[in-house]
């Protein structure tokens, strides 16, 4: 499969799971794609503990002139305040619209596991036709321990109450995917 | 708790409450219905047969070697920084589990789901010694507020209303919760367990992998409590079954493309969840996870080791074969299991909590196949569930006295076929018609569901030599496997196949010295009995004689073709035979369609709507499900499609007479889809269907006609 068929099908299968996907021309887009969403679902903060350098000095701007609180580390004491968590995903797998996330950092994982919305940015090199496609990366990056490694193919699901399918049990209620050109990680 | 019926007086009352309960059926009917088809659009573009022959092949490599992968993973898993414990039974599983909470200074303790910690009754344990355990899992959690155990290995809650949830949520909050806002309710459980999450000092999980070269527990989830309750607290401790050892994530990965797509027809879970040491956790001393890992064995490395019942440790818990099981779906998981649910259920039950909580439970299946036909790891459920029951026999050294009498019937061909004709002779008082007037006196009123059939005046095998006639130089030699109930009840079913084979240039032959295909024997746990009439049959019918060996009932033609194997083919020159015999027989409509080429000229054209019921064993069994509704084309019959065609009609043989109660309901389901299909005859290619269908719309005063598809065919020939 070529890239665009991976990217057809990724978009095809998320819709499957209620995941919102875009496109983000360049991260400063996808930043403002995070801030902008947070502000009009109500939310006060981003959290985005995996990006660093230049790039968090681009979302610090972004959140200071919409108002929103950037959150980076400590994230354990702000739970429940945490309105978007903005990530980066390792690789995206096209059969499934799963996300692939390092999250050995504690702060990564509260971010994407305590935030109303996970918006999830996904450089579209990185996106795969199947989970077989990486499966030696995978497992060096499991062999490296320690490691927590994280597929997210949507946001957080119940059917227990009569079958009834309702989205945000524990985890995210909304799960965006920005589909970015360039290699933002 | 959980608690399983011992005896079958008890089970019974259950199963009729169980019965009783309108919300329980019509929801599990729901699901049942829903299923299939989420399941198949899950599976699109994937060959699933070749997907679980691959799951079974690469179980069936590891399970031996359980204790080599073991010490692998702990090796990996030790060097990440966990603690790895192995605990040799259930009670020593719990023990190690309390005193890591003791010796960590743990008070509260948050749960993912895990059937394993059901298995060995973990929280009942916990709380006993005084800790708070909270299930995360909404519908765990609702089972554990209402102090009961799951009644699904996936959909733990499925059988409580919205009703009943919202009542419970109102007792747990102090404020009314509107049954019908079910959102509002998972709301409740966001923020009730919030809290919880919060304020635990260890989580336990389940997992559903273990790989050994990377020391990585897989746990799949979607409602990401899993993995709350593996990073919130200081203390993580997962409790694994050593069957989930596996050696890489190659070997993963090919259970995780059928776990979800079978168990909720999901491509994937929303959460997948690779553990691999002791990872950041700020909460911690050092940052660093308390990470416990504890191998439960409780009988499983004796399992593997079994030539047989190891395959039973293939079971990756996707809860299938529940969902499609026709039993399951009226009576639900509480029951039709005891910790572990479904065919499965049955299966384990003897293993992991004993023969009391089995000996009822095994009893109770059609041997329908719908669960094998599912598995994902190519488990015979349907056998294994047979042998369990044996098993169960041989412990308990005392026999119903109905297996008694049917292997001393059966051993012996002439004794049986004298008592079948002294039968047709003896009930000619109660006789009306084709039926019996009255049921005999050792059959109470809840057989009394469906008119049984009279024994015929004349079996098939006593007038053959006068309506059978010879073809010089046919084109193949044909053996008519007939089958106790075409044989002595339904003559005219052999009948009809001769009229259709009038102008065929094929010699059909009955020989004599056939019996009963050995079926019965083998459902009733009576291996050696069933082995016995085998091997009569085989020296009765010697397929190099034969270019087909054709029968008119689906569940002899699927017992001789798999179940012979399976009892002879070990023994040195029956096995060949044996072989020679499954790739002859052969099934009505197949035989029709494919040797008979019959075609639309022998037809008298236009004949009127039918309904056609599946049998389990021509569809399943044999795997034939085009060449009867070709057939009926042919035959200028309109095939119409009813709800349910492929689901049992509830006969099952001597099940019907064991459980009348539940197979009245699935006869009574299937009765109604058909009447809704607006059909005027319904047909089928198993006389066993034929008495089960015939006898329960003769006893409604239903107006269509059941008829074996021999005879629909027939009535239509020029």
């Amino acid at each position: 499969m070529g890239q665009s068929e991976n990217l057809a099908k990724f978009n095809e299968r998320a819709r499957a799971v209620q995941t919102v996907v875009a496109e983000a021309g360049s991260l400063a887009a996808a930043f403002e794609y995070a801030a902008d969403l947070t502000c009009k679902q109500g939310g006060q903060s981003v959290a985005a503990p995996g990006i660093t350098g230049e790039n968090l000095a681009l979302l610090a701007s972004i959140c200071q002139t919409r108002s929103l609180v950037l959150l980076t580390e400590n994230l354990r004491e702000k739970i429940g305040q945490i309105g978007t968590g903005l990530t980066v995903a390792d690789w995206g797998i096209a059969e499934t619209a799963t996300l692939v996330m390092d999250s050995q950092s504690e702060e990564i994982r509260i971010a994407t596991m305590l935030s109303e919305t996970h918006v999830a940015i996904l450089p579209k090199s990185r996106i795969v036709p199947d989970a077989a496609a990486i499966r030696e990366e995978l497992t060096k990056m499991m062999k490296a321990a320690p490691g927590y490694l994280a597929f997210i193919s949507g946001a957080s699901r119940t059917a227990d109450i009569e079958r009834v399918l309702t989205i945000g049990v524990h985890g995210p209620q909304e799960l965006h995917v920005l589909i970015l050109e360039e290699d933002g990680r | 708790m959980t608690k399983t019926p011992h005896d079958l007086k008890t089970y019974k009352k259950d199963l009729k409450q169980a019965l009783g309960n309108t919300f329980l059926g019509a929801t599990l009917d729901a699901f049942a219905s829903a299923y299939p088809a989420s399941r198949a659009t899950a599976f699109a573009g994937i060959d699933f047969d070749a997907l679980a022959a691959e799951i079974a092949k690469a179980k069936d490599e590891s399970i031996p070697n359980l204790e080599k992968l073991l010490e692998e993973f702990t090796g990996r898993a030790q060097e990440a920084g966990v603690t790895v414990h192995f605990a040799r039974t259930a009670f020593e599983a719990n023990s190690i589990i309390a005193s890591i909470a003791r010796e960590n200074g743990v008070k509260r303790i948050v749960k993912g789901k895990s059937m394993t910690a059901e298995e060995t009754f973990l929280n009942a344990y916990l709380e006993e010694a005084g800790y708070e355990v909270t299930e995360t899992d909404l519908g765990e959690w609702i089972i554990q507020l209402r102090g009961e155990g799951p009644s699904h290995m996936v959909l733990p809650a499925i059988h409580l209303s919205r009703r009943e949830i919202a009542e419970l949520f109102t007792k747990v909050t102090g404020k009314i919760q509107d049954p019908d806002d079910i959102g509002g309710m998972v709301k409740v459980a966001r923020r009730e367990l919030r809290r919880k999450f919060l304020e635990a000092d260890m989580g336990i999980s389940g997992a559903n992998f273990a790989i050994a070269d990377t020391g990585t527990i897989g746990l799949v989830t979607n409602e990401g409590n899993g993995r709350l309750v593996t990073t919130l607290p200081r203390v993580h401790v997962a409790l694994v079954g050593v069957d989930k050892l596996v050696p890489d994530l190659e070997a993963a990965m090919k259970i995780l493309a059928a776990l979800p797509r079978n168990a909720t027809g999901q491509v994937i879970s929303t959460y997948v969840t690779w553990i691999t040491g002791a990872t950041e956790c700020k909460s911690a001393p050092e940052s660093r996870k308390l990470m416990h890992i504890v191998f439960l064995d409780n009988g499983r490395l004796a399992l593997a080791k079994d030539t047989f019942f190891s395959r039973a440790l293939r079971c990756i818990r996707c809860g299938a074969c529940a969902n499609v099981c026709p039993i399951y779906k009226l009576v639900g998981g509480h029951n039709y299991g005891h910790v572990y649910i479904g065919a499965i259920g049955l299966v384990l039950t003897y293993f992991y909590h004993g023969w009391k909580n089995a000996r009822t439970l095994v009893k109770n299946c059609l041997n329908c196949q719908a669960c094998k036909s599912v598995c994902p790891a190519g488990i015979d459920l349907p056998h294994l569930i047979k042998e369990v029951y044996r098993t169960v026999l041989n412990v308990e050294g005392k026999k119903p006295l109905k297996n008694l009498l049917l292997k001393k019937a059966l051993e012996n061909r002439r004794l049986f076929h004298f008592l079948l004709r002294r039968a047709s002779f003896a009930q000619k008082p109660v006789v009306e018609g084709e039926y019996l007037r009255h049921l005999p006196f050792l059959f109470s009123e809840e057989h009394r569901f469906r008119r049984l059939p009279a024994i015929a005046k004349v079996p098939l095998r006593d007038m053959w030599q006068n309506i059978n006639r010879q073809v010089d130089s046919p084109r193949c030699r044909v053996a008519l496997f007939g089958g106790c109930l075409t044989d002595f009840v339904y003559p005219e079913q052999g009948q009809a196949l001769l009229a259709l084979c009038r102008n065929h240039d094929v010699q059909l032959d009955y020989p004599m010295d056939q019996t009963c295909c050995g079926l019965p024997a083998q459902m009733m746990g009576e291996r050696e009995t069933a082995r016995e009439v085998a091997v009569q049959n085989i020296k009765a019918i010697d397929p190099a004689e034969y270019d087909y060996i054709l029968t008119l009932c689906a569940s002899c033609g699927s017992h001789m073709k798999e179940n012979y194997w399976k009892l002879l083919s070990e023994e040195p020159a029956l096995a060949v035979k044996v072989s020679q015999l499954k790739d002859k027989v052969i099934d009505f409509s197949s035989f029709m369609i494919k040797v008979l080429k019959a075609g639309p000229e022998e037809f008298r054209g236009a004949g009127g709507k039918v309904a056609y019921h599946s049998p389990c064993h021509l569809c399943r069994g044999l795997g034939v499900t085009k060449e009867p509704r070709e057939l009926l084309s042919k035959a200028g019959l309109e095939y119409v499609a009813t709800k349910g065609e492929d689901v049992c009609c509830g006969f099952g043989g001597s099940y019907s007479f064991d459980f009348p109660e539940i197979s009245a309901e699935l006869l009574k389901r299937k009765l109604d889809n058909v009447e809704a299909a607006g059909a005027e005859s319904l047909v089928t290619d198993c006389p066993g269907c034929v008495l089960q269908l015939r006898g329960g719309m003769e006893k409604r005063g239903g107006k269509i006609k059941v008829k074996h598809i021999a005879e629909a065919v027939a009535e239509r020939k020029k």
